[in-house]
Parts: structure tokens; C-alpha cells; sequence
């Protein structure tokens, strides 16, 4: 990919998409493809599906984009992000549904007591060594639930914004924020399970 | 909550609900205040915020890059679709 257009924000590649400006296109494919198919295939069966959903994602974009009646796309992020979910979604989920609990949600009181509040071995020093220990941190987001996992792996792995990832889950942005930090003390409490 | 105190005008469990948002940055400055001030002053607290927010630090490392082949079919398949 050559350097022209690298600058240029989301937004203003998006006006450029619009008037069917194919290079600016490739720019966004060239800095999103690779976080929109990680995500993807943390949701999808197979890697087949989760290229298949990635394609379909970018072809959406530059139809969309591309066409004179639609209304324009204002945050590229939370769209893109958006459109692949739900594209993953159509080709099946990677487990079944989670069985209904008749429990309730737990309330944030047990999941900080499962995280280990108030354990003597939860404490920084171990949590920073995860910083090197990537297989670790996958499999303990592997055994989240799938609503846990896609808003910690949007707003922590992929860095999107409050903003984007509350776009791309069709959240509010306070049930984001709620979803998100009983995500985190999920993942604390898998972790346990998990040495750095 | 066992063990849980009121320091700095909060109790742990406020702390412990505040959380996300204080690594976030998104609390504003007197909440930001009152949450610091309880941590200086509990262990469990201390202990337990710095954990988490070492672990979202962590998380964020852990995006492997996509695949060349895979990026490679992409543009194949753009290309064909899009002409
Ligand atoms: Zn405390």
C-alpha cells in the first residue's frame, strides 16, 4: 500500500469512499482488516467464515459508502465493527447459545469476590507478567461467555472507543460500560485459573 | 462484601462499582479524588484496582496481526467484487 492517505482520518477517507474514491477505500481495509478479523473470528466456527464475514464487511462498506441515498457514515469504527458482527452472526455462532440462568446476574459484589477482592495473590505484580503471556489472556477470553468476550475484545483489544463499541453492540453506552466491567471481572477471575 | 470499609468517603464496594470507570479516566474530578483517597488508605482496595487495571494494560497487548494469505484473498475478492 503506498503512503498516500494514511493521515487522513476515517471520516474524511468516508467522504472520499463516497465519491467513489477506490484507493481511499483500500486505505481503510489496510487499517481496520486486521482488528475486524480478529474479532470475527473470535465469533465465527471456522476461519473460512470469519474471511468470508471480513469480505462481506469491506464489500458493505463501499456499497453503502458508495451509494447516492444513503445517509452518511459517521463513526467508520463503530460501523465496520458493526456490520462484521452481525455478518459473523449470519453464519452461525461459534458455540450455542448459553443455557438461560435461573439465578440472575450475579451481582458485582460476587463477581469481584470470584475475581478475588481481597486475595492476597491478586495484585498487580501478577496481572502485569499477562503483558507477556498472550496465550494465557486467550485462553481465559476463550472461556468467557460471548457477550462478555466481544465487548472486552472491542474496547481493551481493539481499542475502540466508549462510543464505537457501544455502536458496533447496539448498546447504550451505560449498558456498554456495565457489560464491560463485569467482562473485565470475569476475565480477573479466569485468569486466576490461568498462570501468567 | 466481606471486609468492606468506608475510607475517603467511600465504601469498598463503591470503589469495587467505580472501577471501569476510574482506569477509563472517565470519573470525574471529585469522584477521582474520593476513589484515590479510599485506595491510599485500603490495602484489599490497592491491591485489587491495580490488578485490574494491569490486566486491561495487558489485553490490549494481545492482537496478533492478520495473516498474509488472508489479507491477500481479501483483495482478491474486492477487487472481483468491486471491479
Ligand atoms: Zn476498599
Amino acid at each position: 500500500m503506498s503512503g498516500e492517505g494514511q493521515e487522513l482520518t476515517d471520516e474524511t477517507l468516508l467522504e472520499r469512499v463516497a465519491a467513489r474514491d477506490r484507493h481511499a477505500f483500500d486505505v481503510l481495509v489496510a487499517r481496520h482488516q486486521a482488528s475486524l478479523f480478529r474479532f470475527v473470528r473470535g465469533l465465527c466456527r471456522s476461519e473460512a467464515d470469519a474471511e468470508d464475514s471480513l469480505q462481506e464487511t469491506f464489500v458493505t462498506l463501499w456499497r453503502r459508502g458508495t451509494r447516492d441515498d444513503a445517509a452518511p457514515i459517521e463513526h467508520a469504527r463503530g460501523y465496520l465493527f458493526q456490520v462484521a458482527r452481525h455478518a459473523a452472526f449470519r453464519r452461525g455462532r461459534r458455540r450455542a447459545a448459553e443455557p438461560a440462568t435461573f439465578e440472575g446476574e450475579r451481582t458485582l459484589a460476587q463477581l469481584g469476590a470470584e475475581a478475588g477482592w481481597g486475595q492476597a495473590e491478586v495484585n498487580p505484580e501478577r496481572y502485569a507478567q499477562y503483558r507477556e503471556s498472550a496465550d494465557a489472556l486467550a485462553r481465559a477470553l476463550a472461556r468467557l461467555r460471548e457477550d462478555e468476550r466481544e465487548v472486552l475484545v472491542l474496547r481493551d483489544v481493539e481499542g475502540l472507543s466508549g462510543d464505537e463499541t457501544a455502536e458496533a453492540l447496539g448498546l447504550s453506552r451505560a449498558a456498554m460500560k456495565s457489560r464491560l466491567h463485569r467482562a473485565r471481572l470475569r476475565l480477573m477471575a479466569e485468569l486466576r485459573e490461568v498462570a501468567p | 462484601m466481606k471486609n468492606d470499609r468506608q475510607e475517603g468517603g467511600l465504601w469498598c464496594h463503591e470503589v469495587l462499582a467505580d472501577l471501569a470507570d476510574y482506569v477509563d479516566g472517565e470519573l470525574d474530578d471529585a469522584r477521582r479524588a474520593q476513589v484515590e483517597a479510599h485506595v491510599a488508605a485500603c490495602d484489599n482496595c490497592a491491591r485489587f484496582g491495580g490488578a485490574y487495571g494491569e490486566m486491561v494494560a495487558s489485553v490490549s497487548r494481545a492482537a496478533p496481526d492478520v495473516p498474509d494469505q488472508v489479507a491477500d484473498r481479501l483483495r482478491r475478492a474486492l477487487d472481483e467484487q468491486l471491479g
